[in-house]
């Protein structure tokens, strides 16, 4: 036998990142939208999408047939629609790299339900028909957890490692923790990372009866999805991409013994931090999970303790309250938002970062760490 | 050149397993020896409009006796097997529970339909009136969180990863690049699915579903039979294994994993046959050292042609014996290949090779030795699993006997 793959231990950057949210698709309506510091919730079309609530977050008249053409889209619901398209704006950023080599390329994508739209309304259709097998064969792959990735591949023709992740407000975290393991572990050279909700009546309702949801069940609801380049320091000078920020680690914790969620994430980020040997007065952008009530309470607090409160030398990005609650696309989207950030000039220099807080109405809670690049050698 | 390092080597110290042939390990193996059936008409749902509905169900589950932490009535089905066979898997390694929660813990958790007993019942349900609890504890991340609660662990990161049929064999790939980078010196990880209306109804309109039994590689195989169940591995990593003295299964020595990138649904034997190769060259090894291999092998007419013709594109001289124990075990989905792998560990430990069940004749075009009917006695000392989804997901999973690696 020969020696087994190596461990990659050169530097982690993300390079390059897009997003297709409440604001429109692309990352300068995103960029925009944020920085006007307008709602991108809006009244709902109670016909189109009956359920529970009657604003949400919706990406603006968003269809398949829109953003990707009529052919081959008749069949994709809106969460595969959503993250092909949110995918394809990173992959016009990388293309060269992509098509040089597919097999080197990997795609991690988050999600709640997946398409709980696509699974229920199969349920449905087996109770409903004359016999419980009369399903539309041609829509049952839509059912299965994975089918957004799948199709994001066949698309894009990405066909390294293809991975689907769920874990709830902490989804974007996990799959950026998950995107980093692939690399190290030599399994690609790139990888393409991020997560995506639908708005959909089913997904509407089961988020309504999750009653934790937004703090009080009666947030709004939005969608959408973003994704991030991940690659080595090294591959994203030669690509001429020009890293945004180094990955200075991820880290996880679980409320247990009664721990509440404030002492729980203060370990966390203190755990973070301390691995990455950073001490707080160095992060000089947080983007909190920012959830309304006690959990959103909990997550101030322990931000307070461990970096001040929010001010100049620390700021605070709050997307949650302009796209809503978008659960699984969650952190991913706050992550986009800090980068956002850092594309206007903050954590520009190799001792500053950014901090990406999540917590999970499972009683988990994560972050992620991110370094300044400086300029360019 | 990015600086790189030797990864750090990873055991599998404990077996949770809930099986339609058995639960715990003791059971799991005496039903893979012996090519025990786990088919019985499906009780889960309604049935009635079906001309046949077997499956491999569980029917002698029983959350209260095997769950200590975690409250039955939070979790669904699936994630009672998840929390279930977890604390399985921790006894089963001989690892105390205070013990573990004072590690870092990598929790990661594969499955095709997540929670589906519960979105059936929603979907039936006029649930704009509730019941709320079943919205709550419906999401695929509460998979991974139930063994958070079942057994206490605060410092832990817990994934889902819900990659279909091939979900099992990727949830335990993370482990080991965890355990293999350093990031943690212990991984809980597998993979779980319960059985559900809209995945029987969807693979029997699709005309995949067997009208009895699964027969893998059989002229006159019929499609699949639709299982449940879970199956999570106690992983360490070699030097905290031996530091504890801990009884080891097996040695995870790499995996592969690769995207056809082309059907959502049909496998593709050039991609499959990659995946093979990335994991002989992830875990070091060679087409050769491979004594056999435990198959996707789902008994359709379609992935038993491709995988074989795969299996014989990636070995070029030929293949070891090649099993499935979906004939024992139908197709559970998510858990399907943690129960592969786990499988793999026993015939590692125990001197065998599972058998493929309900064989009367190989189909020509699908040629392999399968091992039929009866488990067959052989030194085993590397062993590969392979497992193929939806999406064009392969995953290959190299397992060795620990101690023939160096």
């Amino acid at each position: 036998m020969s020696a087994p793959t190596a461990i990659a231990t050169g530097e982690l950057v993300l390079s390059a990142w897009s997003a297709v949210s409440p604001f429109g698709v692309g990352r300068e309506p995103f960029r925009e939208g944020l920085r006007s510091g307008r709602s991108g919730i809006a009244a709902l079309d109670a016909e189109a999408f009956p359920g529970p609530y009657t604003t949400a977050g919706l990406v603006p008249d968003f269809s398949a047939a829109k953003y990707l053409g009529r052919k081959g889209t008749r069949l994709m619901d809106r969460l595969t629609a959503l993250a092909v398209t949110a995918v394809g704006g990173l992959v016009e950023q990388c293309r060269d790299d992509l098509s040089a080599a597919p097999e080197r390329a990997g795609l991690v994508l988050g999600t709640g339900w997946a398409s709980v739209q696509s699974i229920m309304d199969t349920t449905r259709d087996s109770v409903n028909g004359e016999k419980p097998y009369h399903v539309d064969p041609a829509k049952f792959p839509n059912t299965v957890m994975n089918k957004a990735a799948g199709q994001s591949a066949i698309w894009h023709t990405i066909k390294g490692p293809n991975t689907t992740i769920s874990g709830d407000w902490l989804t974007g975290l996990l799959a950026l923790s998950y995107a980093t393991r692939l690399y190290r572990g030599g399994h690609c050279d790139l990888v393409l990372c991020g997560a995506v909700e639908e708005y959909s009546t089913q997904r509407a309702w089961l988020d309504w009866h999750s009653g934790e949801a937004g703090g009080d069940g009666a947030a709004a609801l939005g969608e959408g999805g973003a994704f991030v380049l991940l690659e080595s320091a090294e591959s994203a000078r030669r690509s001429g991409r020009g890293p945004l920020v180094r990955l200075a680690g991820t880290g996880f914790r679980s409320c247990q013994d009664g721990a509440g969620v404030r002492d729980t994430l203060e370990t966390c980020v203190r755990g973070t931090l301390r691995r990455a040997g950073v001490s707080p007065e160095q992060v000089r952008l947080i983007a909190p999970a920012d959830l309304p009530g006690p959990a959103g309470a909990a997550e101030d607090e322990a931000l307070t303790v461990v970096f001040g409160a929010d001010n100049a030398s620390c700021r605070r990005i709050h997307c949650r309250a302009q796209l809503g609650d978008t659960t699984a696309a969650a952190t991913v989207f706050q992550l986009a938002a800090a980068l956002a950030e850092v594309e206007r000039g903050a954590v520009h220099d190799t001792g500053e970062y950014a901090l990406v807080t999540g917590i999970g109405r499972d009683g988990m809670v994560g972050c992620a760490l991110l370094g300044g690049c400086g300029d360019p050698a | 050149m990015d600086s790189a390092r030797e990864p750090r080597r990873v055991v599998v110290t404990g077996l949770g397993v809930v099986t339609s042939i058995g639960t715990g390990v003791g059971e799991f193996l005496t039903g893979l020896r012996s090519g025990r059936s786990g088919v019985k008409p499906i009780t889960s749902f309604e049935t009635a409009g079906y001309a046949h509905a077997n499956g491999c169900e569980i029917t002698d589950f029983d959350p209260a006796r095997r769950l200590h932490e975690a409250g039955a009535e939070e979790l669904g089905r699936a994630g009672q097997f998840s929390a279930a066979a977890a604390r399985m898997a921790v006894a089963d390694g001989a690892m105390p529970v205070r013990a573990l929660r004072e590690e870092r813990v990598l929790v990661s958790v594969g499955t095709t339909d997540g929670e589906s007993r519960d979105l059936d019942r929603l979907a039936i349900l006029d649930y704009q009136d509730g019941p709320a609890h079943l919205a709550r504890r419906s999401p695929a991340g509460r998979l991974s969180s139930a063994i958070v609660r079942e057994l206490g662990l605060s410092d832990v990161e817990a994934v889902t990863i819900p990659t279909a049929c091939a979900a099992g064999n990727y949830a335990i790939g993370h482990g080991m690049d965890a355990i293999r980078a350093g990031d943690v010196d212990v991984a809980l990880c597998g993979g779980v699915d319960a059985l559900c209306r809209k995945t029987y109804a969807g693979f029997y309109r699709l005309g995949a579903m067997a009208p009895e039994v699964c027969q893998p590689f059989d002229r006159d195989r019929k499609g699949i039979l639709v299982g449940e169940g879970a199956g999570i591995l106690l992983m360490e990593s070699l030097e905290h294994a031996l530091a504890r003295g801990a009884r080891i299964y097996a040695e995870l020595l790499g995996y592969g994993l690769t995207c056809d990138a082309l059907s959502p649904v049909a496998p593709d034997q050039d991609s499959l046959a990659r995946c093979m190769r990335l994991a002989h060259e992830n875990a070091g090894v060679k087409p050769t050292d491979i004594d056999f291999i435990s198959a996707h092998g789902t008994g359709t007419k379609a992935n038993d042609m491709t995988e074989v013709a795969a299996i014989r594109q990636a070995f070029t001289d030929a293949p070891p014996p090649t099993v499935s124990i979906k004939g024992m075990l139908g197709h559970a989905m998510g858990a399907a290949s943690a129960l592969g792998a786990a499988a793999c560990a026993l015939a590692i430990t125990e001197g065998f090779i599972p058998p493929t069940i309900n064989h009367r004749e190989t189909d020509p075009e699908c040629q392999v030795d399968c091992v039929p009917n009866q488990a067959r006695p052989a030194e085993v000392r590397v062993v590969q699993n392979n497992a193929l989804a939806f999406g064009g997901n392969n995953a290959v999973l190299i397992l060795g006997r620990y101690g023939t690696a160096a």
